[in-house]
């Protein structure tokens, strides 16, 4: 317990996070990461830290490295975070995929409640409005569909930001990097994308008239109905043998 | 009158007095925050917006933020600089932004979902482009920048009539509940600090506390006295 952190752990943190952004899709293939020195200043480790985490993560195929003027790390041109996500989901168990359901409810849950009681009617306009612009993204055009789930993702951290509480706020977007790219696995069918609309939609109408136990329930109901066809999906797609996504 | 908390509480009511010592807090700021503004305006005028890099901007704006947050009195915990979007050539979008104890640079963690957040639908930074004048934004949970519960204070960047991103600072709600608490409770009636659309800054109501909203079916205002010159309000409820 008072055994000291060390460099050497920090730089396994390191490396899990920018490992977890890349899979997550929130670093796509090509985007340069920031300088060694500008990643070390801003997560508070040596530089050296960021070295050895840079070194592992290209051990991993994960980051490129280009040396010259232009040159820095960059995120591998065939890093895939569908393949990955796609990954993540057939080897996690039911009960693993459950669980993480059920914790992303207890919060958003949590944070819907209190929206409910502590939004004002325009703030949830707002978000009303970017949710009726968006557009549904054409079957096949990969750009459109980032772009809807970016766009969703936003407009539920804004929700849960209504709550007015640091805290949860920090924690769902903590839990919103994990459960988004599973939730990036579905976009592509359009009746799930489409209730998903729906049900943040409930969500919106409850929270806009302080109905707190009705913005919990139609928050349970949307992440239920989202785990549900994950698991769904999860079994399909262990169905026949899978060749693809593992790097 | 302002800060003269040993006047009699006969003399002045009590929401006068602290709508008073509301005003002087924000009154403290802007003057620093519009000088901010005017600066990066004569640095990116004398620079030229043409083909402008975020490392380029960001060098520009560091010496100017860190200035603001020198302000340790009024507490700023951020500063910094919003470009407009489609100004840099290099990215779309960027926060020039300095912030902390340890004063900073935001790079945005790379496992958030920040990255993609449009700050054009945001208040601080959608008023001042729209309106070309200051705005003060919150309380709000500030998910882009400081992950803390905020006042965000916008001033409109021009450059020869053209709109070319905010100047801003961000004050925490702590902070601010921590220089106002104790003049407020001094004055011995119960009272909150509310902004626009009612949502409570500061609070020596107990039954009250910072993010709460009062709506008009629950809450019953007794009294109201709007603060000069930033859109707050004392108010003492039934």
């Amino acid at each position: 317990m008072f055994q000291p952190i060390g460099e050497a752990g920090r730089a396994e943190l390191v490396e899990r996070r920018i490992a977890e952004a890349i899979m997550g899709g929130h670093l796509r293939a090509g985007d340069r990461l920031p300088s060694e020195a500008d990643l070390a200043r801003t997560m508070g480790v040596a530089p050296t830290t960021v070295r050895e985490a840079l070194f592992a993560l290209r051990s991993r195929g994960l980051v490129v490295t280009r040396r010259g003027r232009g040159g820095g790390s960059f995120v591998s041109e065939d890093a895939d975070p569908r393949a990955f996500a796609r990954k993540a989901l057939t080897t996690s168990s039911r009960l693993t995929l459950h669980d993480l359901g059920i914790h992303y409810s207890a919060l958003t849950v949590a944070a819907s409640r209190l929206a409910a009681r502590r939004a004002t009617p325009g703030e949830i306009e707002a978000i009303r409005t970017r949710l009726n612009r968006l557009e549904a993204p054409a079957p096949g055009d990969d750009g459109a569909l980032a772009a809807w789930r970016q766009t969703m993702d936003d407009l539920q951290l804004e929700l849960v930001a209504l709550s007015q509480s640091a805290r949860v706020t920090r924690e769902q977007m903590r839990l919103q990097a994990e459960f988004s790219p599973l939730l990036r696995l579905l976009d592509t069918e359009a009746d799930v994308r489409e209730a998903q609309r729906t049900r943040f939609t409930e969500i919106l109408d409850a929270v806009e008239s302080g109905d707190e136990d009705a913005a919990g329930r139609a928050t349970e109901r949307m992440v239920t109905e989202a785990v549900a066809a994950l698991d769904a999906l999860r079994q399909r797609l262990a169905a026949p043998p899978a060749d693809d996504g593992a790097r | 009158m302002i800060t003269t908390s040993t006047d009699s509480p006969a003399a002045a009511p009590a929401v006068d007095v602290a709508a008073a010592i509301a005003t002087a807090y924000f009154d403290a700021l802007f003057p620093d925050l519009e000088a901010h503004a005017l600066r990066l305006a004569d640095a990116l005028r004398e620079t030229g917006t043409d083909s402008l890099t975020t490392a380029r901007i960001d060098d520009l704006v560091e010496e100017h933020a860190l200035r603001l947050l020198d302000k340790t009195e009024e507490g700023v915990y951020g500063a910094g600089f919003i470009a407009t979007v489609d100004l840099l050539t290099d990215a779309a979008s960027h926060l020039s932004w300095w912030q902390g104890p340890e004063r900073r640079k935001l790079v945005f963690p790379a496992e958030s979902v920040k990255q993609g957040i449009d700050y054009r639908e945001l208040d601080w930074f959608r008023i001042p482009m729209t309106t070309g004048r200051p705005h003060v934004a919150g309380p709000y949970v500030d998910y882009l920048c400081s992950d803390e519960y905020t006042m965000t204070a916008a001033w409109p960047v021009q450059v020869d009539g053209v709109f070319v991103g905010v100047a801003g600072l961000d004050v925490l709600i702590d902070t601010i509940e921590r220089r106002l608490t104790p003049s407020l409770e001094a004055l011995g009636t119960p009272l909150l600090l509310v902004n626009s659309v009612n949502r409570v800054l500061v609070s020596t109501d107990v039954r009250f506390s910072a993010g709460d909203v009062l709506r008009p079916e629950r809450v019953e205002i007794l009294e109201r006295r709007a603060s000069e010159r930033v859109d707050l309000a004392v108010v003492r409820v039934a």
